[in-house]
C-alpha cells in the first residue's frame, strides 16, 4: 500500500479505507480505520498523495518521542560481544500532500493496538509507546500493514555479562525505509557499564532498493535533540 | 564655554550629557540583546527559563551602567555603601514585606518549585502559573479568575504540583453486590483498562478486593496515566467500569438497611402488583 498516488484517489485494504477527491479549489478527504474516522477538507493545488510509514510514537495522540519495545524473550550478552537480532514495531501510516517541495502532512493512523508506559519513575522516567516483540535471529514473517521490521545490533561495552528486557527509541533520530516487502529501520543499541544504554538509528534499509520516508520528527525542528536516547533507568 | 559649566562639586554639563547616553545606550543594549536572547534560545530553552534569564540579563545591564555612571555624577560607590547602609537598615524596616517578598521569588525562581503554564494548589488556590515575578506570583484558576499571590506567601506556603511528575495515579474504589463473582468483575475491569492506551502498561495496573463494607463488596483500581491525560482519563473510565459491570448484570449497589421491629406491627398491608411501584432513593424504579 505504500507509495505515491495520483489525486482522485479510492483506496481500500484490509480494515482502511481513504478518498481523496478534489471539488474546484478543494481537496476532499476521507479516511476510516477500525471504525475511527477523519474528515479533512484542503486549499491545496496538490496533485499527488503519499501513504507512507511514519514513526510509531503518534496514534491516538503525540504525547511523547518514544517508544519502548518490550522483548518476550531476556537476552543475555557476554561481556564485549555483538550480536544482531530482528524485532518488530508498530506501523503507523501517514498521508501526505505532495505539491512541489515539502509534503504536507494531513493524517496519520495505525491498525495496531495503541498503548503506552512508562520507563522509568513517575518523577524522572519518560512515557513511551509500548509494542511487545519477539526477539529473532532471522528476519520474520510479519503482517506487513501492522509490523515493520527493526534490526537492532547490539554491542555490549561492558566488562560484564548484560541482560536485556526491553529497549527506547527516540522518534527523532528514527530513519525509516519501504518497499521489498517490508517496512524496516535498523538500530544500534550500546550498552555501557551501569546498567545503561544508548539507542540510534542507522541510516539505511534492511534490504537494499527500499525507499526512506518523510521524516515526521525530523531533527531541524528543535536542533538541540540528538535523535539517540540513553537508557538509564534499566535494560 | 556652557559643557564646562559646573552644575555641581566637580559636575559638569558635559558629564551629566554622557550620563545620560550611557544609561539610555544600556538601557537600548539591555532591550536589544533580551531580545535576541529570547529570538535564539525560544526552542532550545524552556521558556520559564528564558524568561529568568532574560530578567536577569536586562537587570545585570542596568545594574553595571548605573555604577559606571555613578563617579561621573560625583557620587563615589564607596561612599554609597557607608551611607546606604544606614538607609538599607532603615528602608529594610520599613519595608520587610516587599524585601520578604523580592528574596523570596528570587529563591522561587532558583528552586523552581513550580513552573509558568503548570497546574498548582498554592494554600488552597488552584489553578494555572501565569507568571512567576520578582514579586508575585499570578494564578489563573480554572473558573477564570486571575489571583496574585506574594511571593513570601508562595515560598512559605505547602505547594502542590499536579504536573511535575509525567505519570499520575487514577483511584477508585468500587462496589459490587455481595451476590456477585468478584473475580469476574476485577477480570471486566482489567480488561476495560488493557484497552486504554493512556492507562500505563507499567506501572502496572492493581485491581483487588480491599474490604467488605455494610452495602457492597469493595474493589479497590489503581492505575496510572499520562499527567497530560490524567483528568480526561479518570473521567472517563469510571462511567465506562460501572457501564461494562452493569452489562454483565454487576450492580453497583446502593445503601440498604433490614429493619427488625421488636413487637408485631399492627394493622396489614395490601399490595396491587399491577398498580404499585416504588421509587427507591436511588431513582431506581422497582415494580412489585
Amino acid at each position: 500500500m505504500f507509495g505515491t498516488y495520483d489525486i482522485p484517489v479510492e483506496f481500500q485494504e484490509d480494515e482502511i479505507s481513504i478518498s481523496l477527491h478534489r471539488d474546484q479549489d478543494l481537496l476532499i478527504y476521507h479516511r476510516d480505520c477500525l471504525g475511527d474516522a477523519c474528515d479533512k477538507r484542503m486549499f491545496s493545488k496538490a496533485e499527488k498523495i503519499l501513504m507512507i510509514p511514519i514513526e510509531p510514537v503518534t496514534q491516538p495522540k503525540a504525547i511523547t518521542p518514544y517508544l519502548f519495545i518490550k522483548l518476550d524473550k531476556t537476552l543475555l550478552l557476554e561481556p564485549e560481544s555483538t550480536a544482531r537480532i530482528y524485532v518488530t514495531f508498530p506501523l503507523e501510516i501517514g498521508v501526505f500532500a505532495s505539491h512541489g517541495g515539502n509534503p504536507q502532512f494531513i493524517d496519520g493512523f495505525t491498525l495496531t493496538k495503541k498503548k503506552f508506559t512508562l520507563y522509568g519513575e513517575p518523577s524522572m522516567g519518560r512515557i513511551c509507546r509500548y509494542w511487545a516483540s519477539g526477539v529473532h535471529t532471522t528476519i520474520p514473517d510479519i503482517d506487513g500493514l501492522r509490523e515493520g521490521i527493526m534490526e537492532i545490533n547490539i554491542q555490549n561495552t561492558d566488562t560484564d555479562w548484560v541482560e536485556v528486557k526491553k529497549a527506547v527509541f527516540n522518534a527523532y533520530g528514527m530513519k525509516i525505509f519501504y518497499g521489498q516487502g517490508m517496512v524496516s529501520m535498523k538500530s544500534t543499541v550500546k550498552l555501557r557499564p551501569g546498567g545503561m544504554a544508548e539507542t540510534s538509528f542507522e541510516s539505511s534499509p534492511i534490504k537494499e532498493g527500499a525507499t526512506k520516508s518523510v521524516e515526521k520528527y525530523a531533527l531541524k525542528r528543535i536542533s538541540v535533540a540528538t535523535g539517540k536516547f540513553v537508557m538509564e533507568h534499566g535494560l | 564655554m556652557i559643557h564646562n559649566k559646573v552644575i555641581y562639586g566637580n559636575v559638569t554639563v558635559i558629564d551629566l550629557i554622557v550620563a545620560l547616553i550611557i544609561l539610555v545606550v544600556s538601557i537600548g543594549v539591555a532591550k536589544a540583546l533580551v531580545l535576541y536572547t529570547r529570538r535564539l534560545l525560544k526552542e532550545k530553552v524552556d521558556k520559564g527559563q528564558l524568561e529568568v534569564f532574560a530578567k536577569v540579563l536586562y537587570y545585570a545591564i542596568i545594574v553595571t551602567a548605573v555604577l559606571v555612571v555613578l563617579p561621573l555624577l560625583g557620587v563615589k560607590p564607596s561612599g554609597l555603601l557607608v551611607a546606604g547602609g544606614v538607609v538599607g537598615l532603615a528602608i529594610g524596616f520599613a519595608s520587610q514585606s516587599i524585601i520578604g517578598n523580592l528574596i523570596s521569588g528570587i529563591f522561587l525562581i532558583i528552586e523552581r518549585p513550580i513552573k509558568m503554564g503548570q497546574s498548582v494548589n498554592i494554600e488552597g488556590t488552584v489553578g494555572i502559573v501565569e507568571d512567576i515575578r520578582i514579586m508575585s506570583t499570578t494564578l489563573r484558576t480554572f473558573e477564570g479568575l486571575y489571583v496574585r499571590v506574594p511571593n513570601q506567601k508562595v515560598f512559605t506556603s505547602n505547594i502542590t504540583n499536579y504536573v511535575a511528575n509525567v505519570a499520575r495515579r487514577v483511584d477508585y474504589t468500587i462496589g459490587i453486590p455481595y451476590t456477585a463473582e468478584a473475580e469476574e468483575a476485577i477480570s471486566l475491569i482489567k480488561r476495560l483498562i488493557e484497552a486504554e492506551p493512556f492507562a500505563l502498561k507499567n506501572p502496572e495496573p492493581v485491581v483487588y478486593v480491599d474490604n467488605l463494607g455494610d452495602n457492597s463488596v469493595n474493589i479497590i483500581v489503581r492505575f496510572w496515566s499520562p499527567v497530560s491525560e490524567w483528568f480526561s482519563i479518570k473521567t472517563k473510565m469510571l462511567w465506562r467500569m460501572k457501564k461494562v459491570l452493569e452489562e454483565e448484570g454487576i450492580e453497583i449497589p446502593f445503601p440498604q438497611r433490614v429493619l427488625w421491629f421488636a413487637n408485631e406491627l399492627k394493622g396489614s398491608v395490601k399490595v396491587d402488583p399491577a398498580s404499585w411501584r416504588d421509587t427507591s432513593a436511588s431513582g431506581r424504579e422497582r415494580s412489585y
